[in-house]
């Protein structure tokens, strides 16, 4: 087993102070250290765009390609077109590195890992042998998976904060020719690909956010699958943030060559905190011709309390371009989590015959905002996209659905089919719509349509008068509204998402 | 087993009187069926007794096995054992028929204080229970009612009746769309249903119905409360008289 | 405020002062005056659009907001009756902006009471304040609008219509252009009194460049049917402000017909502040060549059980731009609302463009809210279909395009004139294929 277990990052403490030492004296509190976390300075300067560069043992350009990023990050300004409302962000009141000392050495067995941190992973259905892999547990590829499908494997990378604690089944993958690592790992191992891919489908100058995270990512996944490989597994890639005023800026890079296949899962948790805190990541993805990508997402960060304090505001950048011909990406999302969420996972369909496809559920409850959807820019001819958006509207929550399908005038005998649904429960919440539709040529064509209702009354009452309370009925009822979205999530993350719709309304009836 | 007295029902969004003064009494092991003209208040009935939003009560009382059913949410009413099979039963899109029926044996299950039922064993019992009642696999992987058509939607009601075991069964026109083979394939599952610690109400407009499932009283009801109560042979008597004469001597 | 927006709205303003530079307020009395200065206020608040603002992003505005208009020729109609030419109507004229008494019928009515703004703007109290420039500041909180504000401040000529009954027939404004330099402003109001009804008919280009609002008030329980037809001209410009509230039990109907126009935004507000309303905006535009037509359509639910219904349906080629822009809002409390939203067009060759953002926002639970949005092509199917029975490809695509926007001419009530204008329809594609 011992290949495939853990890869933990070793410790560079000592260096680090060292580091800060030599920036110079403005960095008077030195690292923040106490039992669990080890942290950069709060605040960002260019000092700290280097340390995390510095941290990450990156090479000059990596180093500079951060700093033109966070130049330019000084030039741009926030946002705010879209329909959420949040206090003002001090973005220098925010620690842009931090990690997780226990994950210094490998730990010995499960005891040694953050239970809560085990107890997400349960969570969110990753059996327990994964668990175990993960944790880096001996023997514990030996032990037979749970469930009866065990020839179904994920392989995945945790990212614990700002950084990636673990890969499994490296060996299996590199079998394979999939290289499945951190994305830092990535920067010095495989330079030539990173620098060939990075920024070239979400550029450091995208937006605010974006540029926020090409400046200081520390951490992120790195997948590329070679040409005509078919990934042996799933991969998959866990992201927590533990540490408080911490801001996550994962960066995740995938690279699907001609003919590849990958099914990426994704899953977000944070602790409950009083404040707010931030997360800005951005997801790329290349897909050249005849390549097809899977990128499944349960978003399940901290939402904040019923009053609306704390949560996570997750501003997101993941765009996946279809680069080949006949190149094919479908984005799954299940949002039910963060307190505000800024969020368009969006597809460029470049090479002809491209195809691209978004599903989405999001659910707002109490106090939560959600802007999100997806952008469709066709460009290449005979292209398709289609778009399920199921947005769910509890409490006094939000919950927009903003989404773009571009038919550019070299897109001929395109196709677009947008469905979004909107279901409101209570009469404090809002179910918001707002899309944009541009069609430069005549033979592509568009069809979008939108629906707003409740809750149907004849359905609750003959769930109720078959025993169901009404929790359990608006759950079901959902679940079913969401169906077409959860069909085509993984059989891994179907489950755990339909549990998380009951979860997530909890307190909305009644 | 159901004791309705003096019940008075109106409908909230009209101020209309539905029910005015209802009494009757289903005792345990016996099959009621109450017969009445369009309009009489049959339907209000079922709907009240299994708890639907928008009627009132201004008087009278509802009880089950001596427990107040109109103090009880519908869903609390169904554990207790009362079950309404639906004249128009409701489509749910997206939700599975089995997923449906699962849910709601282990909700009731659970409010009782017993055990859910595994995946397994539910597998197994209602893979028994649709074969008696001819509903294929299809139809229970199906989301519920949805593009059922009229006997199938019917046929799935008395599926979910023989699931949940109830004490006290309401049918409300259940025979309403159905041909003659699938009245009687209903009636056959009904009949099966039937024992000595069961109740079952047969609300219908017709006597048909009542040549498969035979009542021990049947009840004629008109403007709101029971007019005449009698044997099979009431029936009998109204489809070949019509209700009018009744309703002239009440 | 962010760097970013300061700049911008400088620009705006920057904007602003060159279109007014050397326009004065209009002399009026006091009602007027008070209503004029409030518009100018805001609209020197708000500046004049750019391309960066959100709703003028499918359309630039730089034709209105230039300080002289492009000059239009004046288009020759031929021997072409103009539209509503045979209806038995109220006929009221204006020439490039300007009352015409000598073409107008006399505008006294049984049930209506008519005045000029010019005359009405002279006396210190009259029954249009609280609607003039009132309805129109109610329709600037979802979006800025501000060339109505313009208007509102601006405009010295228009009617005011006061509806107490039944009218016996309907009333036209008829807008004609003589001079090709001609920058008109116009200003309607028309008020319904509880339970009346009427037709109000409008046609014609009115100038090169035209700036018009209507305002209209329909009180609990009274019917509005309004029917225009923007006329062939190629080069005119316009915006166009409809401005309505309405209360319960009332009905609001609008149908707009549009060939053609270099420019031509109509924006719709209304607010539906009563229970049981209903309102249909319905439109049918057909662009050919260098014609750009946008259709901006707000609608505030604000009362209970109202239903609102939008058609629209764009037929565009050789250059043509379409769009379509608007929301559904349904305010906290608005239950049993009934929305219904739905644009579409057909793209005859590559050049023409459709662009659209069709918006719901919702805050109350207990509606039913729908929008769809289409673009294609003709169906080549249907047009073989066709021609395979012996009809020749032109009247065969003309028939598929009547038949493409015969949704939105279903939303005229009244019979004779949903004939009326697929009649005009159909003349003028005859025309256009020569």
């Amino acid at each position: 087993m011992a290949d495939d277990t853990m890869v933990a990052k070793e410790g560079v403490e000592q260096e680090t102070v060292d580091a800060v030492k030599s920036l110079g004296d403005k960095y008077k509190y030195g690292w923040e250290t106490d039992i669990e976390m080890e942290y950069a300075p709060k605040g960002l300067t260019e000092d700290i765009v280097r340390l995390i560069s510095q941290k990450n043992d990156e090479p000059e350009w990596m180093t500079e390609w951060r700093l033109s990023a966070y130049r330019r990050w000084l030039q741009m300004e926030e946002p705010d077109w879209a329909m959420v409302d949040y206090p003002e962000i001090n973005f220098q009141d925010q620690y842009y590195y931090a990690r997780p000392k226990s994950m210094e050495t490998k730990p010995k067995s499960l005891d040694e890992v953050d239970p809560k941190l085990l107890a997400t992973y349960e969570k969110l259905g990753i059996p327990l042998k994964e668990q175990m892999i993960l944790a880096g547990v001996e023997g514990a590829d030996e032990v037979p998976a749970d469930g009866n499908n065990s020839d179904r494997k994920v392989a995945v990378d945790a990212v614990f904060d700002s950084v990636s604690v673990g890969t499994t089944f490296k060996k299996e993958l590199e079998q394979a020719g999939v290289i499945f690592c951190s994305i830092s790992e990535a920067i010095r191992e495989h330079p030539e690909l990173v620098k060939k891919y990075l920024g070239s489908v979400v550029p450091p100058t995208d937006n605010f956010y974006a540029t926020l995270n090409s400046a200081v990512f520390s951490d992120g996944s790195f997948v590329y699958i070679p040409p005509g490989v078919r990934c042996p597994m799933e991969l998959s890639t866990y992201f927590r943030i533990n540490a408080e005023n911490t801001g996550q800026f994962e960066r995740t890079l995938i690279i699907a060559d001609k003919e590849a296949y990958v099914s990426y899962l994704e899953g977000c948790t944070a602790p409950q905190r009083d404040t707010a805190q931030l997360h800005a990541a951005v997801v790329e993805i290349v897909i050249l011709d005849d390549a097809e990508v899977k990128y499944s997402t349960v978003q399940n960060w901290y939402p904040g309390d019923e009053e609306g304090r704390g949560g996570i505001y997750n501003f997101v950048t993941k765009r996946a371009d279809c680069r080949g011909d006949r190149s094919k990406v479908m984005w799954t999302q299940v949002e039910t989590g963060s307190a505000v969420t800024w969020k368009y996972p969006s597809c460029v369909l470049r090479g002809d015959e491209s195809q691209g496809e978004f599903y989405s559920i999001a659910i707002t409850n109490n106090m939560q905002q959600a802007d999100t959807g997806t952008k469709m820019t066709h460009l290449g001819k005979n292209t398709r996209s289609r778009i399920v958006s199921k947005g769910i509207s509890a409490g006094k929550s939000n919950n927009t659905y903003r989404g773009l399908v571009s038919m550019h005038p070299k897109a001929t005998n395109s196709r677009n089919y947008t469905q979004c649904d909107s279901l409101l429960i209570g009469d404090q919440c809002g179910a918001h719509t707002v899309p944009y539709i541009e069609v430069k040529n005549p033979s592509s064509r568009v069809e979008h349509e939108a629906t707003t209702s409740k809750v149907d009354d004849d359905q609750m009452f003959y769930c109720r008068q078959r025993g169901m309370d009404e929790e359990e009925a608006v759950a079901l009822i959902v679940n079913g509204f969401a169906k077409e979205v959860l069909q085509a999530l993984p059989m891994e993350f179907a489950m755990e998402a339909q549990q998380l719709v009951a979860i997530s309304l909890e307190g909305s009836v009644g | 087993m159901l004791k309705i007295e003096n019940l008075h029902v109106k409908l909230e969004a009209e101020d209309k009187q539905i029910l005015k003064g209802l009494s009757l009494e289903v005792p345990a092991g016996e099959v009621h069926a109450i017969m009445g003209p369009n309009g009489s208040g049959k339907s209000t009935l079922s709907y009240v007794l299994s708890g639907k939003d928008g009627y009132e009560v201004t008087d009278g009382t509802a009880t089950l096995e001596g427990n107040d059913l109109l103090e009880l949410e519908a869903e609390e009413r169904a554990a207790a054992g009362l079950f309404l099979a639906f004249q128009y039963p409701v489509e749910i899109p997206g939700v599975g028929n089995m997923t449906f029926l699962r849910t709601a044996v282990n909700a009731q299950r659970k409010a009782r204080g017993e055990e859910e039922m595994s995946a397994a064993e539910f597998l197994k019992v209602i893979r028994a229970k649709a074969k008696d009642l001819k509903i294929d696999a299809d139809m229970l992987k199906r989301p519920v009612n949805v593009g059922f058509s009229g006997g199938e939607k019917k046929r799935n009601e008395i599926l979910q009746m023989a699931m949940l075991e109830p004490k006290m069964c309401i049918l409300d026109e259940t025979d309403s769309g159905l041909d003659v083979d699938a009245m009687k394939l209903v009636s056959d599952g009904v009949n099966a249903l039937r024992d000595e610690n069961r109740g079952f109400l047969v609300i219908t407009h017709y006597q048909r119905l009542l040549d498969h499932i035979v009542p021990d009283v049947v009840h004629i009801m008109a403007n709101g409360k029971i007019i005449k109560s009698g044997g099979a042979d009431l029936a009998l008597e109204v489809e070949k008289n019509g209700y009018a004469d009744l309703l002239e001597t009440a | 405020m962010a760097v970013a927006k300061e700049k911008l709205l400088a620009r705006k303003r920057d904007a602003l002062a060159a279109r007014l530079d050397g326009l004065t307020l209009p002399e009026g009395g006091a009602w007027i005056t008070e209503a004029r200065k409030s518009a100018l206020t805001r609209l020197e608040a708000m500046g004049l659009p750019t391309g960066r603002d959100e709703y003028w992003r499918f359309t630039k505005p730089d034709l209105l907001n230039a300080a002289t208009p492009e000059p239009a020729v004046v288009f020759d109609h031929g021997g072409e009756i103009p539209v509503f030419g045979q209806v038995d109507r109220l006929k009221i004229v204006f020439v490039d902006g300007v009352f015409d008494p000598e073409q107008s019928d006399d505008l006294t009515m049984e049930g209506v009471e008519i005045d000029r703004l010019e005359d009405a703007a002279k006396t210190d109290i009259h029954w249009a304040k609280g609607i003039y420039g009132t309805i129109e500041l109610a329709g600037q909180t979802p979006v800025e609008r501000p060339f109505a504000a313009l208007n509102t401040a601006f405009a010295t000529d228009g009617v005011l219509i006061r509806v107490t009954g039944k009218v016996s027939k309907p009333i036209s404004l008829m807008y004609q252009h003589a001079d090709e330099c001609s920058d008109a402003i116009l200003h309607n109001v028309v008020k319904l009194e509880p339970g009346a009804e009427m037709t109000l008919l409008e046609n014609g280009p009115a100038a090169a460049r035209f700036n018009k609002c209507l305002e209209v008030e329909v009180a609990d329980g009274a019917r509005f049917h309004h029917i225009r037809a923007q006329g062939r001209d190629h080069e005119r410009q316009a915006f166009t402000g409809i401005f309505v509230r309405q209360g319960a039990e009332s009905l609001f109907k609008s149908f707009t017909l549009t060939a053609n126009g270099r420019l031509t935004r109509n924006e719709t507000f209304i607010e539906m502040k009563g229970n049981d309303a209903s309102a249909h905006i319905a439109g049918a535009a057909l662009g050919h060549g260098d014609f750009h037509h946008d259709d901006t359509v707000f609608i505030t639910h604000d009362a209970e059980n109202c239903e609102s219904r939008q058609v629209f349906k764009k037929v565009l080629q050789k250059g043509a731009v379409g769009t379509f822009q608007g929301k559904i809002l349904v305010k906290r409390g608005a239950q049993k609302t009934d929305g219904y939203q739905k644009s579409q067009s057909l793209l005859l060759d590559d050049d023409a463009q459709f662009l659209a953002k069709p918006e719901l926002e919702i805050y109350a639970d207990d509606v039913a809210c729908s929008h769809g949005s289409t673009s294609g092509a003709i169906d080549e199917d249907m047009l073989f279909y066709l021609r395979a029975r012996g009809v020749d490809k032109g009247t065969a695509m003309d028939l598929l395009v009547i038949a493409f926007v015969a949704e939105a001419i279903e939303e005229i009530e009244d019979e004779s004139f949903r004939e009326e204008i697929t009649e005009r329809l159909e003349s003028w594609l005859l025309r256009r294929r020569g």
